[in-house]
């Protein structure tokens, strides 16, 4: 069995693009709709590797990824940002949730615009993982 | 109550980013979270002889994504948390479902553009989300179509109190908003005939006995640290209130929503309906507590 990636995305077809892309290359993909069935998903089944969307409903990508990244037992799950938002209001709206009281959380490993080739996808979840 | 998170519903012409600008005064008191809707009826594409036309939802979908992507940047940007919806379906039905799966304290819609055949036989959906909707909804007014300054529409709310009890669970809701509200009218309007009694001490009286109540009322919101103001006027609720509104400089009306049933409602009309659909002002209307 291959390594776990989870995908957290509201869209369904971005979800099938990404599982399709993991199973063509030997992983078992695991699938979310929203941040809070992420951060549910993550911890009953501490993933490999997540790819994580920002625009989601009930929960953000961006805090989402807050809560990972301050949680001891979860810090370590590299993350892929695969978004329509921008890496730089990411980043800005990390500074700006530090400012306001939170703690300090590291930039993501991997940060991708939407669309992506299958190819580039596969390639940086090689890296992500290795 | 506190207002932590609004549902802003959208079809773009209505309502544009200036609106939600608008109300980020918010956060000031407890918003942390801003929830985007847009819902594409069917009717924008589904064809009656070809039927059902996946490019033309595709593309709309799209269209909506990227401009909530863009609105979206800007308020994460500001630290707020963001979400989006852009489903196919029925407005109201949509709206209702996404205001319970994200328990949003405030919805906020623009008024509806149905002609008036339309809106005769089927009601608005303003009308039919007031009374399906459990929680606050804000009747946004688009800029151009006011002749007053939105920029702050908490910032001096008038209250129309009639004593029923979505009114005054309207109370409860401003009192929670201190840090946005920095004066509140209250205005009570008594129609002519509660004026009993046929000399002028009578009637004086009648008057003095409201106001005392009002300023009951007052007393509760400076206790809060807002400045309030009690106002009685006499005619028709229907006329006064936007009356009122004007002699305050009011940013916004707000009433208690009516529990008449939609048959009372459709044929008889009530004043919050009229205010919602009709008041050049930004319109709050606090539905009474589900039992």
């Amino acid at each position: 069995m291959g390594k776990t990636v989870l995908v957290v995305d509201d869209d369904p077809d971005v979800r099938l693009f990404s599982v399709t892309v993991l199973e063509e290359h030997g992983y078992a993909p695991l699938e979310a709709a929203n941040g809070e069935e992420g951060l549910k998903m993550i911890k009953e089944n501490k993933p490999d590797l997540i790819i994580l969307d920002v625009l989601m409903p009930r929960q953000s990508g961006i805090r989402l990824y807050r809560e990972l990244k301050t949680d001891k037992s979860l810090k370590n799950i590299p993350v892929i940002i695969l978004s329509g938002i921008a890496k730089k209001t990411f980043l800005r709206s990390q500074k700006a949730l530090t400012e306001f009281g939170g703690k300090e959380v590291p930039e993501p490993k991997i940060y991708l615009e939407k669309p992506v080739e299958p190819e580039v996808l596969a390639e940086v979840i090689e890296k992500a993982l290795s | 109550m506190k207002i932590e998170k609004l549902l802003f519903v959208t079809k773009f012409e209505e309502l544009g980013f200036d609106a939600v600008r608008s109300l980020l005064s918010l956060t000031k008191a407890d918003l942390n979270h801003v929830v985007f809707i847009n819902v594409i009826e069917r009717d924008r594409f589904a064809m009656s002889r070809v039927g059902y036309r996946k490019d033309e939802e595709i593309r709309l979908r799209e269209a909506a994504n990227i401009r909530f992507i863009d609105w979206s940047e800007n308020l994460f940007e500001q630290g707020l948390e963001v979400g989006v919806y852009i489903v196919v379906g029925t407005l109201v039905s949509e709206v209702i479902k996404a205001a319970q799966k994200e328990e949003t304290d405030l919805i906020v819609i623009g008024r509806s553009h149905k002609g008036v055949l339309e809106h005769l036989y089927s009601g608005s959906d303003v009308t039919e989300l007031l009374r399906r909707a459990a929680t606050p909804v804000l009747l946004y007014k688009h800029l151009s179509e006011t002749a007053i300054s939105i920029e702050k529409p908490f910032d001096r709310p008038l209250l129309a109190i009639d004593w029923s009890p979505a009114s005054l669970r309207a109370v409860e809701y401003l009192k929670g908003l201190g840090d946005v509200v920095s004066e509140v009218s209250l205005v009570h309007v008594a129609s002519e005939k509660d004026l009993k009694g046929t000399s002028a001490m009578e009637i004086q009286k009648t008057r003095k006995e409201t106001r005392q109540k009002l300023e009951e009322i007052c007393t509760l919101f400076e206790t809060e640290g807002i400045d309030a103001r009690a106002h009685v006027y006499i005619g028709d609720p229907d006329d006064e209130i936007e009356k009122a509104a004007r002699d305050c400089q009011a940013t916004m009306i707000v009433l208690g929503s009516s529990a008449k049933s939609a048959w009372v409602e459709k044929w008889l009309g009530s004043t919050p309906r009229k205010y919602a659909e009709e008041s050049i002002y930004p319109t709050l209307l606090i539905p009474p507590e589900k039992k």
